[in-house]
Protein backbone atom coordinates (compact mmCIF):
# COMPACT_ATOMS: atom_id res chain seq x y z
CA UNK A 1 0.00 0.00 0.00
CA UNK A 2 1.46 3.39 -1.08
CA UNK A 3 1.17 6.50 0.95
CA UNK A 4 -1.86 8.57 0.88
CA UNK A 5 -1.96 10.03 -2.70
CA UNK A 6 -3.51 13.36 -3.82
CA UNK A 7 -4.71 14.42 -7.76
CA UNK A 8 -4.89 17.88 -8.56
CA UNK A 9 -5.84 19.23 -11.84
CA UNK A 10 -5.25 23.18 -12.50
CA UNK A 11 -5.99 25.08 -15.65
CA UNK A 12 -3.97 28.54 -16.58
CA UNK A 13 -3.69 30.44 -20.02
CA UNK A 14 -0.50 30.51 -21.08
CA UNK A 15 1.13 29.83 -24.29
CA UNK A 16 -1.41 31.70 -25.95
CA UNK A 17 -3.54 28.81 -24.95
CA UNK A 18 -4.85 26.68 -22.32
CA UNK A 19 -2.74 24.81 -20.18
CA UNK A 20 -3.67 21.66 -17.67
CA UNK A 21 -1.77 19.94 -15.52
CA UNK A 22 -3.16 16.96 -13.67
CA UNK A 23 -1.15 15.81 -11.34
CA UNK A 24 -0.87 13.10 -8.42
CA UNK A 25 1.77 12.37 -5.91
CA UNK A 26 2.02 13.47 -2.16
CA UNK A 27 -0.37 16.05 -0.93
CA UNK A 28 2.45 18.18 0.86
CA UNK A 29 4.02 19.01 -1.99
CA UNK A 30 1.82 18.46 -5.12
CA UNK A 31 0.48 22.00 -4.67
CA UNK A 32 4.08 23.48 -4.55
CA UNK A 33 5.41 21.07 -7.58
CA UNK A 34 2.39 22.12 -9.97
CA UNK A 35 3.34 25.57 -9.27
CA UNK A 36 6.76 25.85 -10.36
CA UNK A 37 5.61 23.45 -13.37
CA UNK A 38 3.70 26.79 -14.25
CA UNK A 39 6.63 28.96 -13.57
CA UNK A 40 8.83 26.75 -16.01
CA UNK A 41 5.79 27.30 -19.03
CA UNK A 42 5.56 30.85 -18.06
CA UNK A 43 9.37 31.43 -18.17
CA UNK A 44 9.11 30.21 -21.98
CA UNK A 45 6.40 32.44 -22.74
CA UNK A 46 8.19 35.62 -21.34
CA UNK A 47 11.40 34.52 -23.55
CA UNK A 48 10.24 32.93 -26.61
CA UNK A 49 6.74 34.65 -27.33
CA UNK A 50 6.82 36.37 -31.00
CA UNK A 51 3.44 38.72 -29.52
CA UNK A 52 5.48 40.18 -26.90
CA UNK A 53 7.61 42.89 -27.43
CA UNK A 54 10.42 42.35 -24.74
CA UNK A 55 10.85 38.78 -25.27
CA UNK A 56 14.29 37.37 -26.18
CA UNK A 57 13.00 36.06 -29.65
CA UNK A 58 11.86 39.91 -30.15
CA UNK A 59 15.08 40.89 -29.66
CA UNK A 60 16.84 38.21 -31.85
CA UNK A 61 14.31 39.13 -34.98
CA UNK A 62 15.18 43.17 -34.42
CA UNK A 63 18.64 42.76 -34.08
CA UNK A 64 20.46 40.00 -34.60
CA UNK A 65 20.75 40.28 -38.77
CA UNK A 66 23.11 43.15 -37.73
CA UNK A 67 24.84 42.40 -34.43
CA UNK A 68 25.20 38.81 -33.15
CA UNK A 69 23.27 39.01 -30.25
CA UNK A 70 23.55 36.56 -26.45
CA UNK A 71 20.62 34.65 -25.62
CA UNK A 72 19.91 32.59 -22.25
CA UNK A 73 20.52 29.12 -22.05
CA UNK A 74 16.69 28.23 -22.77
CA UNK A 75 16.38 30.02 -25.80
CA UNK A 76 19.32 28.47 -27.09
CA UNK A 77 18.29 24.84 -26.41
CA UNK A 78 15.18 25.72 -28.33
CA UNK A 79 17.06 26.90 -31.67
CA UNK A 80 19.51 24.46 -31.51
CA UNK A 81 16.59 21.65 -31.52
CA UNK A 82 15.00 23.88 -33.82
CA UNK A 83 18.12 23.90 -36.17
CA UNK A 84 18.75 20.66 -35.86
CA UNK A 85 15.30 19.43 -37.06
CA UNK A 86 15.55 22.03 -39.54
CA UNK A 87 18.51 19.85 -41.11
CA UNK A 88 17.64 16.48 -40.53
CA UNK A 89 14.00 17.18 -41.89
CA UNK A 90 15.26 18.53 -45.10
CA UNK A 91 13.60 22.25 -44.11
CA UNK A 92 10.34 20.86 -43.83
CA UNK A 93 10.19 22.59 -40.12
CA UNK A 94 11.67 25.85 -40.43
CA UNK A 95 11.53 28.54 -37.52
CA UNK A 96 12.27 31.67 -40.16
CA UNK A 97 9.07 31.61 -41.46
CA UNK A 98 7.21 34.20 -39.67
CA UNK A 99 8.15 37.23 -41.97
CA UNK A 100 4.84 35.81 -44.14
CA UNK A 101 2.46 35.31 -41.19
CA UNK A 102 3.17 39.19 -39.89
CA UNK A 103 2.23 40.17 -43.74
CA UNK A 104 -0.76 38.95 -43.52
CA UNK A 105 -1.96 40.10 -39.90
CA UNK A 106 -1.04 36.46 -37.87
CA UNK A 107 1.39 37.71 -36.29
CA UNK A 108 2.05 41.30 -34.70
CA UNK A 109 4.71 43.47 -36.53
CA UNK A 110 6.99 44.86 -33.66
CA UNK A 111 8.90 47.49 -36.23
CA UNK A 112 11.02 44.72 -37.72
CA UNK A 113 13.65 46.12 -40.64
CA UNK A 114 11.89 43.95 -43.33
CA UNK A 115 9.45 41.34 -44.16
CA UNK A 116 10.56 40.71 -47.47
CA UNK A 117 14.06 38.83 -46.77
CA UNK A 118 13.75 35.07 -48.35
CA UNK A 119 12.77 32.96 -45.16
CA UNK A 120 14.99 29.52 -44.86
CA UNK A 121 16.53 27.85 -42.24
CA UNK A 122 20.27 29.03 -43.39
CA UNK A 123 19.77 32.19 -41.66
CA UNK A 124 20.11 31.38 -38.16
CA UNK A 125 23.77 30.63 -37.09
CA UNK A 126 24.31 30.01 -33.90
CA UNK A 127 27.52 31.11 -32.63
CA UNK A 128 30.11 30.00 -29.75
CA UNK A 129 29.01 31.60 -26.47
CA UNK A 130 25.39 31.55 -26.96
CA UNK A 131 25.41 34.00 -29.60
CA UNK A 132 22.48 33.93 -32.04
CA UNK A 133 22.85 35.79 -35.56
CA UNK A 134 20.94 35.96 -38.43
CA UNK A 135 22.28 36.17 -42.06
CA UNK A 136 19.51 38.20 -43.55
CA UNK A 137 16.95 39.67 -41.60
CA UNK A 138 14.34 36.83 -41.72
CA UNK A 139 11.74 36.66 -38.67
CA UNK A 140 11.77 33.45 -36.40
CA UNK A 141 9.06 32.03 -34.78
CA UNK A 142 9.31 29.69 -32.17
CA UNK A 143 5.44 28.66 -31.71
CA UNK A 144 5.91 25.08 -33.80
CA UNK A 145 8.53 24.11 -31.13
CA UNK A 146 8.44 26.35 -27.95
CA UNK A 147 5.06 25.32 -26.57
CA UNK A 148 6.38 21.47 -26.59
CA UNK A 149 9.48 22.38 -24.76
CA UNK A 150 7.41 24.55 -22.34
CA UNK A 151 5.31 21.03 -21.49
CA UNK A 152 8.86 19.04 -21.22
CA UNK A 153 10.16 21.88 -19.18
CA UNK A 154 7.13 21.49 -17.07
CA UNK A 155 6.90 17.75 -16.67
CA UNK A 156 10.47 17.74 -15.90
CA UNK A 157 9.74 20.19 -12.80
CA UNK A 158 6.83 17.82 -11.73
CA UNK A 159 9.13 14.58 -11.42
CA UNK A 160 11.77 16.68 -9.64
CA UNK A 161 9.81 17.26 -6.99
CA UNK A 162 8.49 13.68 -7.00
CA UNK A 163 4.98 13.86 -8.35
CA UNK A 164 4.00 10.19 -9.54
CA UNK A 165 2.09 10.75 -12.28
CA UNK A 166 1.27 13.74 -14.25
CA UNK A 167 -0.05 15.13 -17.70
CA UNK A 168 0.75 18.31 -19.16
CA UNK A 169 -1.45 19.62 -21.64
CA UNK A 170 -0.90 22.90 -23.62
CA UNK A 171 -3.80 23.27 -25.88
CA UNK A 172 -3.12 19.66 -27.52
CA UNK A 173 0.62 18.94 -26.97
CA UNK A 174 0.48 16.73 -24.25
CA UNK A 175 2.71 14.74 -22.22
CA UNK A 176 2.22 12.15 -19.50
CA UNK A 177 4.31 10.37 -17.46
CA UNK A 178 3.83 7.71 -14.79
CA UNK A 179 2.92 4.27 -14.06
CA UNK A 180 0.12 4.44 -15.80
CA UNK A 181 -0.80 4.60 -19.54
CA UNK A 182 -3.69 7.27 -20.32
CA UNK A 183 -6.11 6.87 -22.67
CA UNK A 184 -5.45 9.10 -25.67
CA UNK A 185 -8.40 11.01 -27.53
CA UNK A 186 -7.68 12.88 -31.04
CA UNK A 187 -10.02 15.56 -32.57
CA UNK A 188 -10.70 15.07 -36.20
CA UNK A 189 -10.80 18.00 -38.81
CA UNK A 190 -14.38 17.03 -38.88
CA UNK A 191 -14.47 18.09 -35.04
CA UNK A 192 -15.15 14.46 -33.77
CA UNK A 193 -13.21 12.69 -31.30
CA UNK A 194 -11.51 9.43 -31.74
CA UNK A 195 -9.90 7.22 -29.47
CA UNK A 196 -6.17 7.00 -30.37
CA UNK A 197 -4.94 4.38 -28.55
CA UNK A 198 -3.31 5.63 -24.56
CA UNK A 199 -0.40 7.26 -23.91
CA UNK A 200 2.74 5.92 -21.82
CA UNK A 201 5.54 7.93 -21.02
CA UNK A 202 5.38 9.81 -24.19
CA UNK A 203 4.12 12.78 -25.45
CA UNK A 204 1.82 13.52 -28.40
CA UNK A 205 1.05 17.02 -30.57
CA UNK A 206 -1.05 17.63 -33.25
CA UNK A 207 -1.42 20.41 -36.22
CA UNK A 208 -3.83 21.15 -38.26
CA UNK A 209 -3.29 22.15 -42.33
CA UNK A 210 -5.55 24.62 -44.19
CA UNK A 211 -8.07 25.34 -41.24
CA UNK A 212 -11.66 26.42 -42.43
CA UNK A 213 -12.35 29.90 -42.99
CA UNK A 214 -15.14 29.23 -39.64
CA UNK A 215 -12.09 28.16 -37.56
CA UNK A 216 -9.69 30.20 -38.52
CA UNK A 217 -11.83 32.99 -37.02
CA UNK A 218 -11.27 30.93 -33.57
CA UNK A 219 -7.77 29.93 -34.51
CA UNK A 220 -6.39 33.12 -36.54
CA UNK A 221 -3.88 30.21 -36.93
CA UNK A 222 -1.54 29.48 -40.21
CA UNK A 223 1.02 26.92 -41.39
CA UNK A 224 3.11 28.08 -43.65
CA UNK A 225 5.42 26.12 -46.83
CA UNK A 226 9.16 26.48 -46.20
CA UNK A 227 9.03 26.44 -50.31
CA UNK A 228 5.66 28.72 -51.14
CA UNK A 229 5.05 30.77 -48.04
CA UNK A 230 2.24 32.38 -50.82
CA UNK A 231 0.11 28.79 -50.48
CA UNK A 232 -2.97 28.47 -49.04
CA UNK A 233 -4.09 24.95 -48.18
CA UNK A 234 -6.85 23.10 -49.30
CA UNK A 235 -9.52 21.24 -47.05
CA UNK A 236 -8.32 20.65 -43.15
CA UNK A 237 -6.31 18.29 -42.35
CA UNK A 238 -5.17 17.20 -38.79
CA UNK A 239 -1.12 15.44 -38.23
CA UNK A 240 -1.34 13.91 -34.52
CA UNK A 241 2.35 12.62 -33.90
CA UNK A 242 3.87 10.70 -31.18
CA UNK A 243 7.28 11.14 -29.88
CA UNK A 244 9.38 10.86 -26.40
CA UNK A 245 9.55 14.50 -26.30
CA UNK A 246 7.06 16.91 -26.51
CA UNK A 247 8.87 19.16 -28.51
CA UNK A 248 9.66 16.55 -30.82
CA UNK A 249 6.22 15.61 -31.36
CA UNK A 250 5.48 19.16 -31.43
CA UNK A 251 7.74 19.92 -34.41
CA UNK A 252 7.39 16.51 -36.15
CA UNK A 253 3.48 17.52 -36.74
CA UNK A 254 4.62 20.21 -39.08
CA UNK A 255 6.66 17.92 -40.92
CA UNK A 256 4.40 15.13 -41.36
CA UNK A 257 2.13 18.13 -42.24
CA UNK A 258 4.05 18.96 -45.55
CA UNK A 259 6.36 15.81 -46.41
CA UNK A 260 5.03 14.25 -49.82
CA UNK A 261 2.73 11.42 -48.91
CA UNK A 262 5.13 8.59 -49.84
CA UNK A 263 7.77 10.14 -47.42
CA UNK A 264 5.68 10.99 -44.48
CA UNK A 265 5.58 7.97 -42.33
CA UNK A 266 9.05 6.96 -42.87
CA UNK A 267 10.49 10.56 -42.26
CA UNK A 268 8.56 10.95 -39.01
CA UNK A 269 9.94 7.64 -38.09
CA UNK A 270 13.08 8.33 -38.64
CA UNK A 271 13.38 11.73 -36.77
CA UNK A 272 11.94 9.63 -33.81
CA UNK A 273 8.06 10.21 -34.31
CA UNK A 274 5.39 8.08 -34.87
CA UNK A 275 2.09 9.21 -36.52
CA UNK A 276 -1.00 8.47 -35.24
CA UNK A 277 -3.68 7.12 -37.24
CA UNK A 278 -7.09 7.39 -36.25
CA UNK A 279 -10.17 5.56 -37.03
CA UNK A 280 -11.97 7.11 -40.50
CA UNK A 281 -15.62 6.89 -38.98
CA UNK A 282 -17.11 5.64 -35.60
CA UNK A 283 -14.30 6.25 -33.39
CA UNK A 284 -12.93 3.04 -33.24
CA UNK A 285 -9.55 2.74 -31.78
CA UNK A 286 -6.84 2.60 -33.51
CA UNK A 287 -3.03 3.90 -33.37
CA UNK B 1 -4.33 0.67 -3.80
CA UNK B 2 -4.04 4.35 -5.40
CA UNK B 3 -7.71 5.01 -6.73
CA UNK B 4 -7.78 4.46 -10.30
CA UNK B 5 -6.95 8.15 -12.07
CA UNK B 6 -7.18 8.24 -15.66
CA UNK B 7 -7.28 11.29 -17.71
CA UNK B 8 -8.93 11.25 -20.92
CA UNK B 9 -6.42 13.63 -23.10
CA UNK B 10 -8.29 15.10 -25.58
CA UNK B 11 -5.61 16.95 -28.86
CA UNK B 12 -8.61 19.01 -29.87
CA UNK B 13 -8.00 20.89 -32.91
CA UNK B 14 -11.08 21.69 -35.22
CA UNK B 15 -12.64 23.13 -31.96
CA UNK B 16 -16.05 24.47 -33.35
CA UNK B 17 -17.98 21.05 -32.65
CA UNK B 18 -18.76 20.39 -29.32
CA UNK B 19 -17.00 18.40 -26.97
CA UNK B 20 -19.18 16.84 -24.13
CA UNK B 21 -21.30 19.39 -22.93
CA UNK B 22 -19.71 19.09 -19.47
CA UNK B 23 -17.87 21.24 -16.76
CA UNK B 24 -14.51 20.65 -15.25
CA UNK B 25 -14.16 22.02 -11.44
CA UNK B 26 -10.26 23.27 -10.72
CA UNK B 27 -10.85 24.40 -7.70
CA UNK B 28 -13.21 26.34 -5.29
CA UNK B 29 -12.47 29.83 -4.36
CA UNK B 30 -10.93 29.04 -1.52
CA UNK B 31 -8.27 26.87 -2.85
CA UNK B 32 -8.33 29.23 -5.76
CA UNK B 33 -7.68 32.04 -3.23
CA UNK B 34 -4.52 29.71 -1.22
CA UNK B 35 -3.11 29.18 -4.77
CA UNK B 36 -2.68 32.60 -6.03
CA UNK B 37 -1.64 34.28 -2.58
CA UNK B 38 -0.30 31.09 -0.69
CA UNK B 39 1.41 33.23 2.18
CA UNK B 40 -1.71 34.93 2.99
CA UNK B 41 -2.97 34.45 6.55
CA UNK B 42 -6.63 36.02 5.40
CA UNK B 43 -8.84 36.52 3.48
CA UNK B 44 -11.18 39.38 3.74
CA UNK B 45 -14.07 39.55 1.66
CA UNK B 46 -14.92 42.45 0.31
CA UNK B 47 -17.66 42.04 -2.50
CA UNK B 48 -17.75 45.48 -4.73
CA UNK B 49 -21.15 46.94 -6.04
CA UNK B 50 -20.02 48.97 -8.53
CA UNK B 51 -22.10 52.52 -9.30
CA UNK B 52 -23.18 53.42 -13.01
CA UNK B 53 -20.20 55.82 -13.42
CA UNK B 54 -17.70 53.53 -11.72
CA UNK B 55 -18.53 50.84 -14.57
CA UNK B 56 -18.57 53.53 -17.41
CA UNK B 57 -15.46 54.21 -16.64
CA UNK B 58 -14.10 50.80 -16.38
CA UNK B 59 -15.72 50.46 -20.01
CA UNK B 60 -14.28 52.98 -21.09
CA UNK B 61 -10.19 53.15 -19.80
CA UNK B 62 -10.25 49.04 -20.35
CA UNK B 63 -12.11 49.00 -23.59
CA UNK B 64 -14.06 46.23 -22.49
CA UNK B 65 -17.75 45.75 -21.65
CA UNK B 66 -18.40 45.58 -17.26
CA UNK B 67 -21.51 43.61 -17.36
CA UNK B 68 -22.02 42.96 -13.81
CA UNK B 69 -22.29 45.45 -11.33
CA UNK B 70 -21.63 43.04 -8.35
CA UNK B 71 -17.31 41.96 -8.35
CA UNK B 72 -16.73 39.48 -5.85
CA UNK B 73 -13.21 40.96 -4.19
CA UNK B 74 -11.16 39.14 -0.82
CA UNK B 75 -8.43 40.69 0.25
CA UNK B 76 -5.39 38.83 1.32
CA UNK B 77 -3.76 39.67 4.59
CA UNK B 78 -0.67 39.15 6.42
CA UNK B 79 -0.41 40.14 9.99
CA UNK B 80 -2.75 42.63 8.75
CA UNK B 81 -1.40 44.24 5.79
CA UNK B 82 -2.62 43.90 2.51
CA UNK B 83 -1.13 41.62 0.23
CA UNK B 84 -3.12 41.98 -2.66
CA UNK B 85 -6.82 40.71 -4.02
CA UNK B 86 -8.35 37.92 -5.29
CA UNK B 87 -11.13 39.11 -7.49
CA UNK B 88 -13.80 36.16 -9.22
CA UNK B 89 -14.83 36.74 -12.63
CA UNK B 90 -16.72 35.26 -15.78
CA UNK B 91 -16.32 35.54 -19.25
CA UNK B 92 -18.77 33.96 -21.31
CA UNK B 93 -16.98 32.55 -24.70
CA UNK B 94 -18.56 32.04 -28.11
CA UNK B 95 -19.25 28.01 -26.55
CA UNK B 96 -17.77 28.47 -23.01
CA UNK B 97 -18.29 29.45 -19.83
CA UNK B 98 -15.51 30.06 -17.86
CA UNK B 99 -15.42 31.20 -13.93
CA UNK B 100 -11.47 32.27 -12.63
CA UNK B 101 -9.74 33.89 -10.33
CA UNK B 102 -7.31 36.66 -10.73
CA UNK B 103 -4.61 37.87 -8.02
CA UNK B 104 -3.99 40.91 -8.53
CA UNK B 105 -1.35 42.64 -6.48
CA UNK B 106 -1.33 46.64 -4.75
CA UNK B 107 0.81 47.39 -7.53
CA UNK B 108 -1.42 47.06 -9.98
CA UNK B 109 -0.06 43.70 -11.63
CA UNK B 110 -1.12 40.80 -11.70
CA UNK B 111 -0.10 38.11 -9.40
CA UNK B 112 -1.68 34.70 -11.48
CA UNK B 113 -4.65 33.60 -12.59
CA UNK B 114 -6.62 30.42 -11.88
CA UNK B 115 -9.39 28.65 -13.75
CA UNK B 116 -11.95 28.03 -11.27
CA UNK B 117 -14.29 26.43 -13.96
CA UNK B 118 -14.61 25.54 -17.45
CA UNK B 119 -17.45 24.51 -19.39
CA UNK B 120 -18.60 23.63 -22.52
CA UNK B 121 -22.24 25.27 -23.19
CA UNK B 122 -22.54 23.69 -26.89
CA UNK B 123 -23.67 20.79 -28.36
CA UNK B 124 -23.73 17.67 -26.70
CA UNK B 125 -23.07 15.58 -29.90
CA UNK B 126 -20.14 14.08 -28.96
CA UNK B 127 -21.44 12.65 -25.79
CA UNK B 128 -23.09 9.71 -27.19
CA UNK B 129 -20.53 9.15 -29.59
CA UNK B 130 -18.82 5.12 -29.70
CA UNK B 131 -15.81 6.10 -28.10
CA UNK B 132 -17.53 7.32 -24.80
CA UNK B 133 -18.53 3.05 -25.06
CA UNK B 134 -14.47 2.09 -25.40
CA UNK B 135 -13.29 3.93 -22.72
CA UNK B 136 -16.35 2.79 -20.03
CA UNK B 137 -15.24 2.10 -16.95
CA UNK B 138 -12.20 4.23 -16.52
CA UNK B 139 -12.88 7.90 -14.93
CA UNK B 140 -13.03 10.18 -17.72
CA UNK B 141 -11.53 13.01 -15.61
CA UNK B 142 -14.06 15.28 -16.92
CA UNK B 143 -12.48 15.68 -21.17
CA UNK B 144 -12.41 19.30 -21.05
CA UNK B 145 -12.09 20.73 -25.01
CA UNK B 146 -8.62 22.71 -25.09
CA UNK B 147 -8.75 25.22 -28.56
CA UNK B 148 -5.43 24.10 -30.49
CA UNK B 149 -4.22 26.66 -32.16
CA UNK B 150 -2.24 25.93 -34.63
CA UNK B 151 1.63 25.37 -36.02
CA UNK B 152 3.74 27.82 -36.63
CA UNK B 153 1.30 30.16 -35.48
CA UNK B 154 -0.46 32.85 -34.17
CA UNK B 155 -2.46 34.31 -31.49
CA UNK B 156 -4.07 33.26 -28.24
CA UNK B 157 -7.40 30.85 -28.89
CA UNK B 158 -10.88 32.79 -28.84
CA UNK B 159 -12.05 31.41 -25.40
CA UNK B 160 -7.92 32.53 -23.93
CA UNK B 161 -8.54 36.00 -25.12
CA UNK B 162 -11.95 36.56 -23.41
CA UNK B 163 -9.77 35.49 -20.43
CA UNK B 164 -6.92 37.75 -21.09
CA UNK B 165 -9.10 40.14 -21.89
CA UNK B 166 -10.82 40.11 -18.62
CA UNK B 167 -7.91 39.99 -16.67
CA UNK B 168 -7.40 43.57 -18.67
CA UNK B 169 -10.83 44.68 -17.23
CA UNK B 170 -10.19 43.43 -13.66
CA UNK B 171 -7.10 45.48 -13.51
CA UNK B 172 -8.80 48.84 -14.83
CA UNK B 173 -11.52 47.63 -12.09
CA UNK B 174 -8.65 47.37 -9.50
CA UNK B 175 -7.39 51.66 -10.49
CA UNK B 176 -11.13 52.27 -10.72
CA UNK B 177 -12.77 50.63 -7.55
CA UNK B 178 -10.06 48.62 -5.23
CA UNK B 179 -7.80 51.13 -4.57
CA UNK B 180 -9.72 54.06 -4.18
CA UNK B 181 -11.61 52.07 -1.28
CA UNK B 182 -9.84 52.39 2.14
Amino acid sequence: MSENLRHIARLQPLLGTWVEIRACGRPLRLERAVRCAYLHIARVQQRMSFHHGDSVLTRLNLHAHRQPQPVDALTWSVLRKAQAMWRSSGGLFDVTLAAPLVRRGVLPDHGFATLRAPVGGDALVLLPGRHVALRRPVLLTLDGIAKGEAVDRAIACLRRWGVRSAVVNAGGDLRAFGPQAVPLAVRGSDGRVYAAGTLHNAAVASSMLGPAKAQQQRFAACLVHPATPAQRFGPAQVWTVLAAQCWRADALTKVAALAAPQQRTALVARLGGRIVQVAAAGGEQAA
Amino acid sequence: MAPSWQVHALLPVAALVAAPAGATQYLTVEQAQKSLFPEAEHFVAAPLQLTAAQKAQIEERSGLKQRWDKQEVWRAEKAGKLLGWVVVDDVVGKHEFIHYAVGLLPEGRVRGVEVLIFRETYGDQIRQAEWRKTLEGKTLADPFKLDKDVPNISGATLSCRNVMNGVKRLLVLQQVALQAAP
